[in-house]
Formats: C-alpha cells, sequence, structure tokens
C-alpha cells in the first residue's frame, strides 16, 4: 500500500519536469469521485492510496503529462494528419467540442476518442520513456485484471470494451464470434496511432471510423454467439469508412449509451476534452452546457482554468480552497486536553522544555512548555515567492541599497598574509635578514585591506495562529489573508538579507496549549538558502493559536549559539497573545495579563541573552499591550495590513543600524 | 594544438568576430555549462590562427572570478626574492600586453572594486594604470576582453553596476536544442547516438524545472559528463545518479524528481 501524500512534493515536480506545467495533486479515496470531479488543468486527481509501488503514480502523471507533450487538447480540425483519408468535413476547424458535434451520440464520440487518444499516449510513453515500461507494463496488467466481463456487455458495449483493452495493450481478446469483424477493423484504425508521426487529428480520424464501427452495433442485450479469441495481429485500414450521416436516436437515447469504466491510472474525459473548460464538470454535464453560453456561464474558477488551458495564467497559482473560518480551530482542539498537573517532558532532538513566568506567584514554572520543532509541509512551488518580488520591484532596489550602504562598515588593513595586494613592510625586512642569515624566510610577508563586515543573524519569526487566516478587503494582487502578507513580507526581505550576507532563519510558530507548542522551521540560521525554502515559505498555512513566550525563549536559544555579535529576533504578528491555556487557572480575566506578563519575561531574557527583539504588528489595538511589553523603538503597530512589507522592510534596516557592533 | 571542439548554435561566431574586428570588449550571458568558455577557448584558436605574424604562445588568458579576487591579482604584484622585490604581471596586464584575449569567467563573483580596474581597458582609451609602479601599459592592438555571468544567478545578491555592463556588447547563450546538444554529447562523451539523444531530451526535461525548484538546469558539462560515464561501461541510471541528480540540487525532493526522470529515459 503507497500513499500519495509523502509523495506529493516530488511527483509534482517529476510532473513539470515532463511537460513544463505546475499542478496541484489532489487526493481522493472513491473512484466515484474521479468521475464527478475529473482533472483540470491546473489539477490533478489521483488515488490517496494505491495496492501497489510509486511507480503507480508515475505511471499515471506520466500519462497526464504526455496529454500536453502530445497536444491533446489542442485538436485543430482544419489541420492535416499524415495517415488518414480525410474523413473531417472540408472548411470545418475548431476544437474537440466541434468534432463532438458531427455525432449524434456526443458522448460516445467523446470517450471513443479519448480511448484511441490514451493508447496514442500510452504508445507514446513505452517509446519515451523505456525505463517505465516494466511499470506501465504492471499498471496495464492490473488493469485488464479487473475489467468488466464481456459476455454480460451488450454488442457496442463490448465491443467498447474490447477497444479499452486494446489500449491497455491487450494482444487477444476474448469476444463472441459476430463481434470480431467490428472488433479487428476498430484494431486495425488504432493500430495506426502507435506510429511516433501520429498526431491528435489522426486520434480524430480515427475516433471517426471506430465511432461508425460501434454505432452500427446494436446496445440491448448481449451479443449471441460462441467466444473465441480475436488477435490483433497487423491489418491494413479498409478504406470503406464514411462521416456518419444522421443517426436515428431516440429520446433519452444518451441516458443508456455506452459507458466506458474508466481506467484507474488515466483521467477521465471531462470538459477539457471538449475544449469548453477545465473546471472539472463531468463529461454528461460538459455536453449538456455544450452552449454558445457556456464561457460566460463559466465561475471564475473555470475561467482561471480556461486562461491556464491556454497558457496564459501560470497555473501554479490556483486558487486554492478558502481556508477554515477565522479562529475555528476545528475539532482536534476541542478534543485537547491540557493539564495543568506538572513539567513536560522533552524527547529527541526536536522538542524543547521552557519555563513560564507565572506574575501572579511571582516565580517560574519550569519546564512548563513543550517547543516541538517541525518542517512545514512543502508548498508547490517557489513561485509565489517570485510573484511577490515582482509585486514589491519598486521597493527592492531601495532596501538592497540601503542595506548594502550599512555593509561593510569599513576596511581594516591586514598584515602577513601570504597573499595580498602589498608587501608588509615588516614582514619583508624579516624575511629579508632570514635570507641574509641563511634562514628559510616566512611567506606571510604581503598585506590587505579587507572590509569590515556588519555580522548579523536574524530570526524572523511569523504568527501562524488561525487569526492569520482572515480575510483581508479585497485586493489586485491575489494577497487574501494576513499570513499571506507575511510571507509577502518575509519573501521579501530575504532577498535584500541574503544580499548583504546576514544569517537569517526563518520561522513560524503557533500552539495548542503549553505540552504543544509548534515552531515551524522554514530556514534554519545555519541553512543555506534553497529552492525548498521558498516551498517551505509556501507551504506554511493557518494553525491554531499564539503562545509567544515559549517560541521566544525557543528563538532567542537558537539565536544565542549562533556567532554573530549582532542578533535580532523580529516576530510578526496579527494580534495578542493568547493560548487556551495560558493562566487560565487564575480565571478568564488574568489570562491577558498572564499572557503579556510571561511573554514581556520572555523579551527581558532575550535582550540578556544579547538577542535584540523587535515585535510588529497589524492589530490596529497593538500599541495597548506591546507599550507595555517592549521599548518604544522595539514594537511597530501598522494600521493597514496591506503596508507590512514596507514596514518590515524598514524596521529590519533600522533595526540592523541600530545594534552596536561589538 | 588543435581546434577546440565548438559548433555554433547561431549567429554568436559572426557576432564575435564583428565586436572583435572593432576591439568592443564581449559579455556572455548563459547558465552555467551552456558552452560559453568552450565558446571562447574557440573564437581565440581561431582568432590567434587568422592573425599575420607569429600567434602569441597564450591566445586566451582565462580568469576565474570570485569574492577574494582583488584588483592586485588582476594587474600583478610585488614579489619578495633575495635581491629585493620584483614586479609580476598579473593576467589581465600580460593579456594587455602580449594581445591575447582576457577572459574574466563568471565576473559577477568578483568585487565591484575590483572589476572598476577593467574600465579603462574597455573604452576608447585601451589601457591600464599599474599604480604600484606609476606606469601605464597601452594594450596591444589585438587585446580584447571577454567577461562571462550567468543572469540565474543575479536574483538576489550579484549583478553587474551598469558603468560596467555598458561597456560591453552582450552575446546571449542559452542550451543548445536537442539535435545539436545530443551531437555535442556524442562527441564529446563518445557515446552512441540513441545515448547522446536520449540524454540530450533527459535534460530538456529536467530543464522544465523552473529558477523556483532549480538553481540551474542540468547543463550540456553535466550530460557530457553523465555520458562520459555511460561510455566507460557506467549503467546509464547510475551515471545520471552520479552525473545529474546528485549535481543539480541538494533538495530531497527536486532529487527524488530527477531521478524518477532519469530512471523513466533510461531502462537499467
Amino acid at each position: 500500500m503507497t500513499a500519495l501524500a509523502p509523495l506529493t512534493g516530488s511527483l509534482s515536480l517529476y510532473y513539470r519536469a515532463l511537460c513544463g506545467r505546475g499542478c496541484e495533486l489532489v487526493p481522493y479515496d472513491d473512484d466515484a469521485e474521479l468521475r464527478q470531479r475529473p482533472d483540470t488543468a491546473t489539477t490533478v486527481r489521483l488515488p490517496s492510496h494505491v495496492h501497489s509501488g510509486p511507480s503507480w503514480y508515475q505511471v499515471a502523471l506520466t500519462h497526464r503529462a504526455l496529454h500536453h507533450e502530445l497536444g491533446t487538447f489542442e485538436l485543430a480540425l482544419d489541420r492535416p494528419e499524415p495517415f488518414f483519408r480525410r474523413l473531417r468535413p472540408a472548411g470545418l476547424s475548431g476544437g474537440l467540442d466541434r468534432f463532438a458535434g458531427l455525432f449524434g451520440r456526443t458522448a460516445l464520440a467523446v470517450e471513443v476518442f479519448t480511448v484511441l487518444e490514451d493508447l496514442r499516449v500510452d504508445t507514446a510513453a513505452l517509446r519515451l520513456f523505456p525505463g517505465l515500461a516494466p511499470a506501465y507494463e504492471r499498471v496495464r496488467d492490473d488493469e485488464l485484471a479487473t475489467r468488466p466481463d464481456l459476455a454480460e456487455l451488450p454488442p457496442r458495449s463490448a465491443a467498447a470494451e474490447a477497444l479499452v483493452r486494446l489500449s491497455l495493450g491487450a494482444t487477444s481478446i476474448r469476444l463472441p464470434q459476430p463481434l470480431h469483424p467490428a472488433v479487428t477493423r476498430m484494431a486495425a484504425v488504432a493500430k495506426v496511432l502507435a506510429d511516433r508521426e501520429s498526431t491528435v487529428e489522426s486520434t480524430a480520424e480515427a475516433a471517426i471510423r471506430c465511432y461508425g464501427v460501434l454505432a452500427r452495433l446494436p446496445n440491448l442485450t448481449p451479443a449471441a454467439g460462441p467466444d473465441e479469441d480475436v488477435a490483433f495481429t497487423e491489418s491494413a485500414v479498409d478504406d470503406g469508412f464514411t462521416l456518419p450521416g444522421q443517426e436515428f436516436r431516440l429520446e433519452g437515447d444518451e441516458v443508456f449509451d455506452v459507458r466506458f469504466a474508466p481506467v484507474h491510472y488515466r483521467d477521465v474525459p471531462g470538459p477539457r476534452y471538449l475544449g469548453l473548460s477545465a473546471s472539472g464538470m463531468p463529461l454528461t454535464e460538459a455536453i449538456l452546457r455544450m452552449t454558445g453560453e457556456e464561457s460566460q456561464a463559466a465561475d471564475e474558477f473555470t475561467q482561471r482554468s480556461l486562461a491556464a488551458e491556454s497558457g496564459q495564467v501560470d497555473v501554479t497559482t490556483v486558487q486554492r480552497p478558502p481556508e477554515p473560518l477565522p479562529h475555528d480551530h476545528g475539532p482536534d482542539l476541542e478534543d485537547h486536553h491540557h493539564g495543568e498537573t506538572g513539567p513536560v517532558h522533552a524527547n529527541g532532538r526536536h522538542e524543547f522544555a521552557y519555563p513560564e513566568w507565572d506574575h501572579r506567584a511571582g516565580e517560574y514554572l519550569a519546564d512548563w512548555c513543550l517547543v516541538r520543532e517541525k518542517r512545514p509541509r512543502s508548498g508547490r512551488s517557489g513561485r509565489a515567492h517570485r510573484d511577490a518580488l515582482k509585486r514589491n520591484r519598486a521597493l527592492l532596489p531601495a532596501l538592497t541599497a540601503q542595506l548594502e550602504r550599512m555593509a561593510p562598515l569599513g576596511r581594516r588593513r591586514r598584515t602577513r598574509l601570504r597573499h595580498g595586494d602589498d608587501l608588509d613592510l615588516d614582514a619583508c625586512v624579516e624575511a629579508m635578514a632570514d635570507l641574509r642569515t641563511g634562514r628559510t624566510p616566512g611567506e606571510a610577508v604581503y598585506s590587505a585591506l579587507e572590509p569590515v563586515a556588519r555580522e548579523v543573524a536574524v530570526a524572523f519569526a511569523l504568527d501562524l495562529s488561525s487569526s492569520t487566516a482572515e480575510r483581508l478587503p479585497e485586493r489586485d494582487d491575489g494577497i487574501r489573508r494576513i499570513l499571506d502578507l507575511e510571507r509577502e513580507s518575509v519573501a521579501l526581505l530575504l532577498e535584500a538579507v541574503e544580499r548583504v550576507g546576514d544569517s537569517y532563519g526563518i520561522y513560524g510558530f503557533s500552539g495548542t496549549g503549553r505540552e504543544d507548542v509548534v515552531v515551524s522551521v522554514v530556514k534554519s540560521l545555519d541553512e543555506r538558502r534553497t529552492p525548498a525554502t521558498l516551498r517551505r515559505l509556501d507551504g506554511l498555512v493557518p494553525q491554531h493559536t499564539t503562545r509567544m513566550g515559549p517560541a521566544i525563549r525557543h528563538l532567542t536559544r537558537r539565536l544565542a549559539t549562533h556567532g554573530a555579535p549582532s542578533k535580532l529576533l523580529v516576530l510578526v504578528s496579527d494580534g495578542r497573545p493568547f493560548d487556551l491555556d495560558y493562566g487560565q487557572r487564575y480565571g478568564q480575566d488574568a489570562v491577558l495579563d498572564y499572557a503579556l506578563a510571561d511573554t514581556t519575561r520572555a523579551l527581558a531574557e532575550a535582550r540578556l541573552a544579547g538577542v535584540r527583539p523587535y515585535l510588529i504588528t497589524v492589530d490596529p489595538a497593538g500599541g495597548d499591550y506591546l507599550r507595555t511589553m517592549c521599548d518604544p523603538d522595539e514594537y511597530h503597530v501598522i494600521a493597514d495590513p496591506r503596508d507590512l512589507p514596507v514596514a518590515l522592510a524598514r524596521l529590519y534596516v533600522t533595526a540592523r543600524r541600530a545594534w552596536p557592533v561589538t | 594544438m588543435t581546434a577546440p571542439f565548438y559548433l555554433p548554435a547561431g549567429d554568436e561566431v559572426d557576432l564575435f568576430r564583428a565586436a572583435y574586428d572593432q576591439r568592443i570588449p564581449v559579455l556572455l550571458k548563459g547558465p552555467t555549462g551552456c558552452g560559453k568558455t568552450r565558446f571562447v577557448e574557440y573564437m581565440a584558436w581561431e582568432i590567434a590562427k587568422q592573425r599575420t605574424g607569429a600567434p602569441p604562445d597564450e591566445p586566451l588568458v582565462t580568469i576565474t572570478c570570485h569574492d577574494d579576487l582583488t584588483a592586485a591579482d588582476l594587474v600583478g604584484r610585488y614579489l619578495l626574492s633575495a635581491e629585493g622585490t620584483t614586479w609580476l604581471d598579473g593576467p589581465l596586464t600580460r593579456a594587455a600586453r602580449t594581445g591575447a584575449i582576457c577572459y574574466l569567467d563568471e565576473v559577477v563573483e568578483a568585487r565591484k572594486d575590483t572589476t572598476v580596474v577593467l574600465h579603462s581597458l574597455t573604452d576608447h582609451r585601451r589601457m591600464l594604470p599599474l599604480e604600484r609602479l606609476g606606469t601605464t601599459v597601452a594594450a596591444h592592438p589585438d587585446f580584447l576582453l571577454v567577461v562571462s555571468y550567468n543572469p540565474g544567478y543575479q536574483v538576489t545578491s550579484k549583478d553587474l553596476k551598469p558603468s560596467t555592463r555598458q561597456r560591453f556588447l552582450a552575446i546571449e547563450f542559452g542550451y543548445p536544442d536537442a539535435d545539436l546538444e545530443a551531437e555535442i554529447i556524442a562527441h564529446e562523451a563518445g557515446v552512441p547516438a540513441d545515448v547522446a539523444e536520449a540524454l540530450a531530451a533527459l535534460g530538456a526535461r529536467i530543464r522544465n524545472l523552473d529558477a523556483a525548484d532549480l538553481v540551474d538546469g542540468p547543463s550540456t558539462r553535466l550530460l557530457v559528463h553523465a555520458g562520459a560515464l555511460i561510455g566507460r561501461g557506467v549503467a546509464p541510471r547510475r551515471a545520471c545518479d552520479l552525473a545529474l541528480v546528485l549535481a543539480t540540487s541538494d533538495d530531497r525532493d527536486v532529487q527524488d524528481a530527477v531521478r524518477q526522470v532519469t530512471h523513466a529515459v533510461f531502462a537499467a
């Protein structure tokens, strides 16, 4: 049994490598769900678990990626193709929606087109990726083992099922004898699509022919006659095919028509196959909505997907489903039991116990809070980071220029170097004396002017409390939540900090009681920045509450062990400290004072450890409590959250300048 | 000495020649391992071959720039010997005196106060002041300055000053197209065409990972390395593991993805 969740990071990158497009991998638990919500241009749906190995997912993604490489969704009816006598009507242009309109049974036509295109794609996959061939064969064999029983299907459905099996690589099928001619004709047509020169227009031509074969078969009772194997040997495409004419249809016929049983590793036909949109509505609904007004009726998501399909927008910045409502902690919190019964115990390398200041009792509660360091899950890409930089193009040069002006602090001449710009006179005299007296002279006879850098280490700590999920007023730039703004601000700042060479760490903090304070490590102080850093920043999500004290103590500990003489702790928050059991034993009225007192004490501990704290908040009432916790130059209240990136940048420049060099 | 192997991907040879005829300094922009250095070697060899008179012993002087590169490293310094001090020309001075092409690779890696010494060589003056000697070297008529950098690294911390950048004619390099790259791999690594084509196709796919995932896509050089290992009997998957997977990223997810692609392309 293999789970999708741990593989999403590498699999989405694999998909991008194969076709150059981003996608969000969305797990589903029930096959029916896939039929109801097909893939879109920006979303790939895969089962949350499979009974085989991880290569199953690779096969599924390879199949989908090759749709893009092979032009599945770019059918152009007026484009020639190399293999078939053209049956498409002259002068007909457009995509699959126009193509489907040629047929009485639209859904059947789309299903036939899809299965033939899948055959073309899989054949190309085996040709392009020989290393994946064994996995492909395993997956296809497993699929063949679970196909519907042909004996129970009416003739048209049985022939359609034979076509699906052919697309899965079946070399022979046991079929009622009367169906052999039809299936053999379709097999001969389908074989053409295995040629490397075949195009999506070849698939359309093949679909016309196979549709013609299927539409002529009855579809009421299972076919009579003895079952015999039909082998798909090489046979020439007969030329007796014509474009189906007017078909006699009964009302409601569509409902009773052939439904192809889905192949699990393939995407199911949805509106993308009709050239309509990528919004993921099922095929049947897409057909019913196949009108000129479709695109006007489409919702915003559909419009985005349409644009993505045509390459107009970046598909990796897909709208996410709405976050939970503000302060909705979910059931896990309701069930959380917070004992007030004694110290916590840290286990392993990623857990840390910290005291808490009880201002009522005037004493520390030893080992009262358990901090756990965690890696946040990776977002889908660092593209959000680059978008943030684009949005703040005007701000970045000024910010980096300001920071660069501070560093280096100057130059100092270093002497007695083995390499340098000038000879060091004293060392030269000594070396010459050594030479004249027959001793081996020293080699360190140079001096050089070297820049004196201001060594700074800074930890940025982002509040991840659930309130950061609050919606901001409608913005043009797509930033919808306070957390997005926090991210944006750090994205901008880390570019500048990287530029001046300061050591920096990026952390998130949240809690659900004293035994579960989580510090999310996006980038630790000693880590290099990598693309994964940006993905992890993108992956931060709003969590629970704001227990600031232990987070400050933990990051102070991290900074204190860093060698830089100047150490800064920059906390970005959207409200006052609060946690479920933060001083609750003194009653509800005491909670705020208790939390503020502990946080104030933690800030004092930071200063004692040589760490200068700075708090920046988008809580308009922040000044009321921050002034009791910090010096006036250590906090900053932002009236409009949208000013956060600029304000944080300014604060950092100021803080960095203010900190004395030791 | 034989000519360095180089297959033109576009009109870069003609452009360089035109710039050289006018002695306009050249800036080569392009991702790492895409052939910039090989191109300069090729052009230096070609130009030296065509020049009248005796070609210089050293048609190309290459300097690999880095953070600690100082002006003295470029221009020269005094050395201490038993007889006293002697002046030793740096590589830039040596190229200016002899008329070689001086190539500063990854010029943005050098400190800005170091690259300023190039300015007087890159305009109408064509001279190099040697402050410590109190003299000036007039550049040889055949001298040309060429610098290169990788714009992919410029996102955060390094860039050329406009006053430096605007002295050069820029030629942009990209990765060669798949057919040309396969030809290069086949020649350089000595592998059959089908292996070279598979490697070129693999490189193109991995380069689909953009800058947000990968600082730099796999270079032609890395693909050649992989090919060379395959040519020596190393299994293709293993060769790609060593040359591509581990070399392109330290990120586990990216490594896994690149490994999956290589394992899809090569059967063993």
